[in-house]
């Protein structure tokens, strides 16, 4: 038989097998818990989607298997639940960051003239580990006295307290101007150092050209500018996102949640992984210890807690709507969909994972960048030896899938407990979803995860039927997965090595 | 005719040459107990004393542990994230046979030896036996998955089998037997090990434990099998090409970290008298490798130090920094991971030319200077 036959009999003994197994679900379970358990299970499968398509990306582009995913999933989710409770808190940081962020976008410019300082070998290793030991120092210092703990606190006053009537009752003051200045300034000068020591000075075996300084100076000044800007707009922006419309204000949050998913990929990936790429067995560690310290850190901004997001006006009316108008109309919680009540969050949730879906495949098929990352998932050394900017992509693609990560986070905000591991289990399972559905493929982590989400949620129906434990179900995921890697170990969209 | 063999074989103090440290830290440890009873004036197994022991005891346990990781990741080269599943895997076997089966047991037979009632060894020696088998059991189903799967996609299968080991002890459905979330305390265990009431002799236990350990393994790695794991971990392909089979010996890496981790595993489960599900959790394993990662991967004697400095560091981070001391930790083992990749031990094996170097030099300088 030849191959191309042999792959399309497979496919539709596969396809046959699953008609099958729907039939006998539908059949077995009725029409109702049919329809609510898929309904929850493309819920589930929509989050493992958000996780797993940065982790494959992420995975395939740069054999990096990031342990920070869950972790960074969290973030988005504090992030975007900080914005929409108490986004003083998110303004109050901001200059800070991007001030930090400015300092480094600046390698690429600095670069192609550190790398031609004549300097010897001795000061080539020395000054990097000077430059980013001063950085750390001066970071240290532009913290000092900061008082984060109060601005991040006011959102447990806030949590706690309904903010229904006023929404400016909790709002809380900013540090004075007149002792904040120096913060931002110390920062871009870490920044600075980081972008010294990265660029690596005197490394003639260093290649970075002359040419073009005018067009890598554009995203250093617009940081810059916008840093300048959320220093002015520090005091006033926090009221004028508090007395806006809810909905707006989650869109807001969400695109906060994105952005600084981006923002804070890209900083991981240029401060702490990129020096790594040549002992790659030690990325696994140091992603290992960056979940821990993040999640530390959020415990101590706003201790190990477990918050309850309040859900945008869109998804908040109690009552059932009866069509997709009539919920766009009111608002409200519930929707009917074939005879089942089921919350138009998890819809907005699956819908939010298939608009994704629908980015990346356009992202990775229509664009240039997109063919330049498939290409670097075939052969990263050859994408470089045409004269690509490997490095730039990897930035890129680890922002990006940090960036998906985060929205994830968000996303999964308003129906689940914010808490500090509540990226745990959703690491564990994108893990999974990638390995089912093949390292380094998008679509197969999109088949992957909507099957994982299945097979979780009608396990949680059996396990339920038969009277045990969701545990039970849990753990059967991993067999799902042992089943998919002895039939076929690449995985399900994998190609064999 | 008397011919002079090729490898004479040395006297045997000079043999524990290498070894002179570690034998002067034995004695010390082993001394320990009793100086600090000489110094405080507190009982030995009262009051300041009793707290040291607990404290090294826990050390002497996680060393073990820590090693055995070791001998996966850092001379088998084999990532694996399930590591805890064996240590708390042997702790379980011992906690549940103790809690469900020996009281049962010694309450209906004696086993005498004349006079002397020996059940309760008899008893132990035979929930060693199953910890034992349980331990390669679980050594044996996570090597069976590697012989097909590579790389990360094994890591995440070992990740992915340790979360499902911790899922099911948590699982409510055995609740009678496991204890569920809270896991199974108050373990019956004979007096004379009873940590409240003999803590020296658990002491004298877990040291002997760790230094007997500590040889097997040192012996193990220096052994033709332990030479060719350390091959396999630098090249797969070509072991396979000079005519040894990969999967076996990734298999015997596999089994003897297991079995090690599961010894230690159930000993931590008599110091506690408890199995709790972190024991099982993935929080145990990244324990082990944080210990091994400061001390030094590849060395033996990296993951001791790592372990030392941990138990150390705990201990005096908590009264610094409060219960967010991870945070601190946390950013320590991110720098140690850019920035000494080696570890503590490994830098230092290294390095040590260049540091015995400088020494020297310094000391040149300064006796120069008081010549003049």
């Amino acid at each position: 038989m030849k191959p191309e036959n042999k792959k399309r009999l497979m496919i539709f003994i596969w396809s046959l097998v699953g008609v099958g197994v729907v039939a006998g679900l539908y059949l077995y379970a009725g029409k109702e818990p049919f329809i609510r358990t898929t309904l929850s299970g493309l819920t589930l499968g929509s989050l493992f989607f958000m996780v797993a398509a940065g982790l494959t990306l992420i995975f395939g582009l740069m054999d990096v298997l990031n342990f920070a995913h869950g972790a960074m999933f969290m973030l988005g989710a504090y992030m975007g639940w900080q914005l929409y409770t108490n986004p003083t808190f998110i303004f109050g940081m901001l200059p800070a960051l991007l001030a930090f962020s400015t300092g480094i976008m600046m390698t690429s410019v600095i670069k192609p003239y550190l790398i031609r300082w004549e300097i010897s070998s001795k000061w080539q290793n020395f000054l990097p580990k000077a430059a980013y030991f001063l950085a750390l120092v001066i970071g240290v210092v532009a913290f000092w006295g900061f008082d984060i703990l109060q601005l991040a606190n006011t959102a447990m006053v806030a949590a706690t307290t309904t903010t229904a009537g006023n929404p400016l009752a909790e709002i809380s003051a900013q540090e004075p101007f007149v002792q904040f200045w120096y913060r931002p300034l110390l920062l871009l000068l870490s920044g600075l150092l980081v972008a010294f020591a990265s660029s690596k000075p005197g490394v003639k075996t260093e290649f970075a050209p002359l040419d073009e300084m005018k067009s890598k100076l554009v995203l250093p000044i617009v940081l810059f500018g916008l840093t300048i800007l959320s220093i002015i707009i520090r005091e006033s922006a926090p009221v004028a996102i508090l007395l806006m419309n809810g909905n707006w204000r989650f869109v807001i949050s969400i695109i906060v949640a994105i952005a600084f998913g981006f923002l804070f990929g890209a900083i991981v990936e240029i401060t702490l992984i990129r020096p790594l790429y040549v002992r790659s067995f030690f990325i696994v560690l140091m992603t290992l210890g960056l979940s821990f310290v993040i999640q530390e850190l959020v415990q101590l901004l706003w201790d190990p807690l477990a918050y309850q997001m309040v859900r945008p006006p869109l998804f908040a009316q109690p009552g059932k709507a009866a069509n997709l108008m009539e919920w766009l109309r009111n608002g409200s919680s519930t929707i009917d969909v074939f005879g089942v009540t089921f919350p138009t969050y998890r819809l907005f949730v699956i819908l939010l994972g298939v608009v994704m879906f629908v980015f990346i495949t356009l992202l990775m098929t229509k664009t240039r960048l997109g063919m330049i990352i498939r290409a670097g998932v075939q052969d990263p050394q050859m994408v470089e030896a045409l004269g690509i900017n490997v490095k730039r992509v990897f930035t890129f693609v680890f922002a990006l899938g940090v960036a998906m990560a985060a929205l994830g986070g968000i996303g999964a905000g308003p129906f689940l407990p914010i808490q500090p591991a509540m990226g745990e289990q959703y690491q564990m399972q994108g893990f999974i979803t990638v390995v089912i559905g093949g390292m380094g493929s998008y679509v197969g982590a999109f088949v992957g995860a909507f099957l994982l989400g299945m097979g979780r949620a009608f396990g949680d129906y059996f396990a339920l039927k038969l009277s045990l434990s969701p545990a039970i179900a849990e753990a059967s995921t991993v067999i799902i997965m042992i089943i998919v890697l002895l039939i076929r170990p690449q995985g399900i969209f994998g190609k064999k090595e | 005719m008397s011919q002079t063999p090729l490898k004479t074989k040395k006297p045997f103090f000079l043999r524990f040459k290498d070894e002179r440290i570690l034998l002067i830290l034995f004695a010390l440890m082993l001394a320990f107990p009793f100086v600090m009873n000489l110094i405080t004036g507190s009982g030995l197994n009262d009051g300041i004393t009793k707290f040291w022991q607990g404290q090294l005891i826990i050390f002497f346990i996680m060393a073990v542990f820590a090693m055995s990781y070791d001998l996966l990741i850092g001379f088998g080269g084999i990532l694996s994230f399930g590591h805890a599943a064996s240590f708390g895997g042997g702790a379980y076997t011992f906690a549940l046979l103790m809690e469900h089966w020996a009281p049962n047991f010694i309450g209906k037979y004696r086993i005498l030896i004349g006079s002397l009632d020996i059940t309760e060894g008899i008893v132990l020696l035979i929930v060693f036996l199953a910890v034992v088998l349980v331990s390669i059991l679980i050594g044996l189903l996570f090597s069976a998955t590697s012989i097909r799967l590579k790389g990360a996609y094994f890591a995440m299968l070992t990740l992915a089998l340790g979360t499902a080991m911790f899922i099911l002890v948590k699982a409510t459905d055995f609740h009678e037997w496991t204890g569920a979330d809270e896991g199974l305390h108050g373990v019956y265990v004979p007096d004379w090990i009873n940590p409240t009431q003999n803590r020296l002799t658990i002491y004298l236990i877990s040291l002997v434990f760790l230094v007997v350990c500590y040889l097997v393994m040192k012996r193990m790695v220096n052994s033709p099998t332990g030479r060719v794991i350390i091959a396999n971990r630098e090249n797969e392909d070509r072991m396979r090409m000079i005519g040894y089979n990969p999967v076996l010996y990734r298999t015997i890496a596999f089994v003897s970290a297991s079995f090690f981790a599961g010894l230690a595993g159930a000993l931590y489960s008599i110091w506690n008298t408890s199995a709790t599900p972190t024991m099982v959790s993935a929080v145990t394993t990244v324990n082990a490798l944080i210990m091994t990662i400061l001390g030094g991967m590849g060395t033996l004697v990296g993951p001791i130090l790592g372990a030392a400095i941990m138990q150390t560091i705990s201990q005096f981070f908590y009264t610094w920094f409060g219960a967010r001391w991870p945070l601190v930790f946390g950013v320590l083992f991110i720098l140690i991971v850019m920035f000494l990749p080696y570890g503590i031990i490994g830098t230092w094996r290294m390095k040590r030319n260049d540091i015995k170097g400088g020494w020297q030099k310094l000391l040149r300088l300064l006796s120069k200077k008081e010549d003049l």
